[in-house]
């Protein structure tokens, strides 16, 4: 029975036959088919099946999905499709759920049935990490991709990029690849996020996709024709919102109506109607310095939706603004779009805020770096208005630290041929040593793990804030991630509790024991006759295979941790590394801050 | 609030924001027109007045008229002179700074050419020019205008081309890529991103550049040449003849005419410009500190330039928008690249331009091979003098502008007082001063040796001390007040905060203070004056005297020694000490 019939029989609501059919097919199958339905047609089936069917194919759906259609039947029915699910499917489940998603389960459950294997009891202290039971659902390394949204219609999509590959041309002459070749398709009707860290590469696959920049290889279709032949009707609003200063809004909103030869008095009306729908009529006559910054980037909106374009592209549009301005303006996008008041359809928007994303989002798409590829690309069936406290929320966000924090599978192809050499150099984190004994520490006061996601929220700190500073505690072994939680490793702990001199001892040890570059460094050192090294030299090493901006960072990186820890002293005038003399007996103790040593002269 | 509603009533045309009857000043605004209409009456008459002068017979040997009534009108035409001058440099520094900025391969050599030709001292073209122009047109007066024109065009345009070509270069990406997405036409680019983007700096560099074209057309509208002496009617000749007479009533008519010139200029043109492009100013929120200009308002009263330019200038910029839009549509929807014979130009032009420079050189090293030995010798000796007195010139200038300067940058109470004081002294141009002042001082007694490094300082000067008092008063108060509360001694102070945060400005200033000694040099170190010559040992002295007597060979072979060395200084010793500062002494915290 193939997805056509099914979607058919749903209309019809004809469940027996649409129960028998899904039980003649292995669960695997069975799922695979609910899947590839819309969001309404999977949870109206699943409300339908039977108990035992719905327990025999739930564990083979995402978890996110599973807490969502969970919830689509009584609470009776419920706990007895829990009960009835193979002990391991309901094992990882559990496993895999956040607290709050959790909680709320046994809340309206009842306190959960374990299994007679697993002795342990879920009660408010998180217990050490277990290990988990070998099971048939995918691994978090592999790249998550689900059906397309339309796959059962066989809608095409508006933008489908093949292969789409970039590298730039660094200034001595090496390639840097900056996405490594990807497949993306765009549908009408649905809002897609883009979520990375900075630096991922976002900007630039967006930019390739709206036609702003061209593919070094592949190639970007619009509506299946190259887009040397037609011309693409897209619309970006800017993270600086690019306006033109000495333009007043209604002069700017006509702009791109100008450039399409729209006539004055047509160009006026659809400006005119552009300013209306975002809010800002009466400011027509002013200038963009007059207004503030939320109001700035609704001029940018109303740019946008004066061409009416078929897709909007939005490049971090919020993160210029405040938290409160940022939400307000989320808020009217949201509604303007589930009006349908904007006349577009579809919307692309990239962020690096998770739950930006998890409020907007039809389809989240999760990059990795170095180079940018595609880590995770799965729905989000939660329905509107999305509660950001909802344990249905949480599920989803916690799903994505857990993605972004898994192992990277995908290392990055060898440039010029040099296998070995590509994976040499990993980037140092760009983290600070207080910092890093900053979270260490309030690791130790919630006793000695944390959800990232409840980290995140308890430091009000972003993903690109947060991240280098738990990978770089990582990188030293003070800390370890598993399954989107945090933990302080013993080494951490005697880290953050020592005092300052034996702190930069022990942050000297780690370094010099894991990672290459800092080995690297105390060998030249040593060897040389003067102890002494140019900085040029690491960035010749280094320039291989990073951009300059990359290079630029990782040696500030370098420069900091090895002069905290006293590996090395750093003669900024003339750029070279020194051996530090030591001027003082080993063992006595030292008076500073960790993060600004007293200055030795050489 | 109400003055912005005003303001954008009038500019944004039909969308009057209040319904016009209510504000009560439009019933005055008649009387504004008035006088508008008058000025722009005047304007057209003075042109073409001007032309017909110039269209006339060639009169090399004007008879310069010393009566205080012939002073507006030599006044008259040294400002259209200037005016012309200006509008030319505008319209070259459009076109040089847009290929430069979007043609890489044109880049790589226009960008280092401004430079040279920057460094080049503008006087030493001179000869050349003046006698092409008026080879050019021998029989007419129009010859030997153009030839001053050109000259002061020299002078002007090479700092404005290199601010345009780094405003665009500096245009913010995603603007960029807002235009690029949007299919803007080359044509609304232009006008509503790139052109906006430059006002600014286009203004400033045009201010300084006015300010040195009256400085070389003072030098400039009267000089010997071989056999030929050239005058030209203007207020340049007037100052030089009253010099050269001793008329001293003649002479202070002329200073206090070239003083309200200057008054007149920066009150009716550049503040109301200064004040509209502040619009310009690329920044998230509006200035505390309006710069306002009482014409500029009035301009924008006027009804009858609102009403001209929304019943003609408007719609026709409207029309050409649309014009270019079209275009753009087609060419995009087809698909083109450029057609062949279109891509074939460029080329064509590159490659005859190369040949006629390769010619050129090849005369011109044909041309100095006939150097002899005695002319290298005067030439290395001049070389030698004139460095040391542009050394002592700005190490003298240095030594008063310094202290003068952090005193004014960092008391606001003085700066009310002195900085008006200090303009209006920096506006008249020094060359209209030389005549006075070498005479001055070879009554005292003195040789033009140390009168010239005097005429060099005063060329120089107020540009130093006005980088300085902007240094000064960038100096954070926080910096000043660590100062204080350690208790600095006046001299730790001065080494450790004063000198390193004035340095960059410093350094600034320098450099476009020495560029601009060595070419005073060539007027200051050789003097035609009441019949006899002053010359002093100097390549400035070289220069000048090889055109008087027409030896071109020497002519050239100076100026290529005067200009590499220019040049030399510019990249050891500037580009260092620039490097220096922007990277050790900038103050960002």
């Amino acid at each position: 029975m193939n997805t056509t019939q099914i979607s058919e029989f749903l209309e019809q609501q004809r469940w027996p036959e649409l129960i028998a059919a899904l039980r003649q097919l292995p669960p695997e199958e069975a799922a695979k088919q609910m899947e590839a339905l819309d969001d309404d047609g999977q949870q109206a089936l699943f409300a339908n099946l039977t108990v035992d069917l719905a327990a025999s194919l739930l564990g083979h759906f995402p978890y996110y999905h599973q807490y969502i259609l969970l919830h689509k039947r009584t609470v009776e029915d419920m706990r007895a499709i829990l009960d009835q699910m193979p002990v391991h499917e309901r094992l990882q489940l559990l496993d895999e759920l956040p607290d709050e998603a959790w909680e709320q389960l046994e809340e309206e459950i009842g306190e959960l049935k374990r299994s007679a294997d697993d002795a342990q009891v879920k009660t408010a202290p998180p217990a050490p990490p277990k290990v988990a039971p070998p099971t048939a659902s995918r691994p978090l390394t592999a790249p998550l991709r689900e059906l397309p949204l339309s796959d059962q219609a066989h809608v095409d999509p508006i933008i489908e990029a093949r292969g789409l590959e970039k590298s730039f041309l660094q200034p001595d002459g090496h390639n840097v690849q900056v996405i490594a070749p990807l497949d993306l398709s765009i549908y009408s009707g649905t809002v897609v996020a883009l979520l990375g860290a900075s630096g991922s590469g976002k900007s630039t696959l967006l930019r390739m996709l709206s036609g702003l920049s061209q593919p070094s290889t592949g190639k970007v279709l619009w509506h299946g024709k190259s887009l040397s032949e037609t011309i693409p009707n897209v619309a970006i609003v800017f993270q600086s919102f690019a306006l033109f200063p000495w333009l007043t809004v209604l002069e700017n909103v006509e702009a791109p109506l100008l450039a399409r030869a729209v006539a004055a008095d047509d160009r006026r009306k659809r400006a005119l109607r552009a300013i209306n729908t975002v809010g800002l009529k009466g400011f027509e006559n002013a200038y963009p310095k007059e207004l503030s910054g939320g109001m700035k980037q609704r001029v940018g909106f109303a740019r946008a939706l004066a061409v009416q374009p078929e897709v909007l592209f939005m490049d971090e549009p919020f993160s210029a603004l405040d938290v409160l301005t940022a939400e307000n303006l989320r808020g009217e996008l949201l509604d303007l779009w589930l009006d349908d008041k904007m006349d577009i359809k579809s919307i692309f928007i990239v962020t690096h805020n998770i739950e930006e994303a998890v409020l907007l989002a039809d389809r989240v798409i999760v990059l990795g770096r170095n180079p940018a590829h595609i880590r995770a690309d799965f729905r989000i069936s939660l329905p509107h208005p999305r509660d950001r406290k909802s344990p249905q929320f949480v599920v989803f966000v916690d799903y994505i630290y857990k993605v972004m924090t898994s192992p990277d599978a995908v290392v990055a192809p060898p440039t010029h041929g040099r296998a070995g050499e590509a994976s040499r150099y990993p980037l140092l984190p760009h983290a600070r040593p207080g910092g890093m004994a900053g979270l260490l520490e309030v690791l130790i006061d919630l006793e000695g793990t944390e959800d990232l996601y409840h980290l995140a929220e308890r430091l009000l700190m972003e993903v690109d804030d947060l991240f280098p500073i738990v990978d770089a505690a990582v990188l030293l072994g003070f800390a370890k991630i598993e399954e989107g939680d945090v933990s302080i490793t013993p080494e951490g702990r005697t880290w953050a509790e020592a005092d300052v001199t034996t702190q930069k001892k022990l942050f000297r040890d780690a370094a010099l024991s894991r990672i290459l570059l800092f080995q690297q460094i105390a060998k030249i050192l040593q060897e040389k006759s003067d102890h002494s090294i140019p900085l040029e030299l690491f960035r010749d090493i280094l320039d291989e295979h990073h951009s300059d901006k990359d290079i630029r960072r990782q040696l500030e990186t370098v420069l900091n941790w090895g002069r905290y820890c006293e590996l090395f002293a750093y003669d900024s005038e003339k750029e070279r590394l020194y051996l530090p003399q030591t001027t003082e007996p080993e063992g006595s103790t030292e008076e500073g801050n960790p993060e600004f040593p007293a200055r030795r002269d050489s | 609030m109400s003055e912005l509603i005003d303001h954008h009533a009038h500019g944004a045309g039909h969308f009057a924001a209040i319904p016009s009857a209510s504000l009560p000043w439009r019933k005055r605004s008649f009387l504004i027109d008035i006088p508008i209409f008058v000025l722009g009456v005047a304007l057209l008459y003075s042109v073409v007045a001007m032309a017909r002068y110039w269209y006339g017979p060639l009169t090399p040997q004007v008879e310069i008229d010393l009566r205080a009534r012939a002073l507006p009108l030599y006044a008259l035409y040294s400002v259209l002179r200037i005016a012309l001058a200006y509008f030319l440099s505008l319209a070259f520094t459009l076109v040089y700074g847009y290929i430069a900025a979007y043609n890489q391969r044109a880049e790589r050599f226009m960008v280092p050419l401004l430079d040279v030709l920057q460094s080049i001292p503008v006087l030493s073209f001179l000869p050349g020019v003046m006698l092409a122009m008026v080879a050019l047109f021998p029989r007419r007066q129009l010859g030997v205008e153009m030839g001053s024109i050109l000259l002061i065009f020299t002078g002007q345009v090479w700092n404005m081309a290199f601010s345009f070509y780094s405003s665009l270069k500096n245009i913010p990406t995603e603007m960029r890529e807002a235009a690029k997405l949007y299919r803007f036409s080359w044509w609304q680019k232009f006008t509503q991103m790139e052109l906006p983007f430059s006002v600014i700096g286009l203004v400033w560099n045009s201010m300084m550049s006015v300010a040195g074209g009256w400085f070389f057309l003072m030098a400039c509208e009267m000089f010997v040449l071989g056999k030929r002496d050239f005058r030209l009617p203007g207020l340049g000749s007037y100052l030089q003849t009253a010099a050269s007479e001793g008329n001293t009533r003649a002479i202070l008519y002329g200073v206090m005419t070239m003083i309200v010139i200057v008054v007149l200029t920066d009150q009716l043109v550049w503040r109301p410009i200064v004040a509209w492009a502040q619009k310009f100013k690329f920044e998230t929120v509006e200035a505390s500190e309006l710069v306002r200009s009482p014409v500029l308002t009035l301009i924008r009263r006027s009804r009858l330039l609102t009403t001209i330019t929304r019943k003609t200038v408007a719609p026709f910029f409207e029309s050409l928008q649309l014009r270019f839009a079209k275009r753009e549509i087609t060419e995009l929807v087809s698909g083109q690249q450029a057609s062949l014979p279109r891509r074939i130009w460029p080329v064509v032009i590159a490659v005859l331009a190369f040949c006629a420079c390769l010619y050129m050189a090849f005369k011109g090293v044909v041309l100095l091979s006939g150097v002899s030995a005695p002319e290298l010798k005067l030439i290395t000796q001049g070389l030698f003098a004139t460095f040391g007195r542009v050394t002592v010139a700005l190490v003298v200038g240095c030594l008063w502008t310094i202290p003068a300067g952090v005193a004014i940058g960092t008391h606001p109470r003085l700066a009310k007082i002195a900085q008006p004081l200090a303009q209006i002294a920096a506006s008249v141009p020094a060359t209209a001063l030389f005549p006075v002042v070498v005479l001055a001082l070879v009554k005292m007694g003195g040789g033009l040796g140390i009168a010239s490094i005097l005429l060099l300082l005063l060329g120089t000067q107020w540009y130093l001390l006005f980088n300085i008092i902007a240094g000064a008063s960038a100096i954070p108060t926080e910096l000043e007040e660590a100062c204080h509360i350690y208790r600095f001694s006046a001299w730790e102070r001065w080494r450790k905060l004063v000198l390193p945060a004035i340095f960059p400005y410093l350094i600034t200033a320098l450099i476009t203070a020495s560029g601009g000694a060595w070419n005073a040099s060539i007027v200051a170190e050789y003097f035609h004056l009441q019949g006899r010559i002053f010359s002093t040992v100097g390549l400035g002295a070289v220069i000048s005297q090889a055109s008087d007597d027409g030896n071109f060979r020497l002519l050239f072979a100076a100026t290529i020694f005067m200009a590499g060395t220019v040049v030399l200084v510019n990249r050891l010793v500037w580009r260092r000490l620039y490097r220096l500062a922007s990277a050790r002494f900038k103050l960002e915290m």
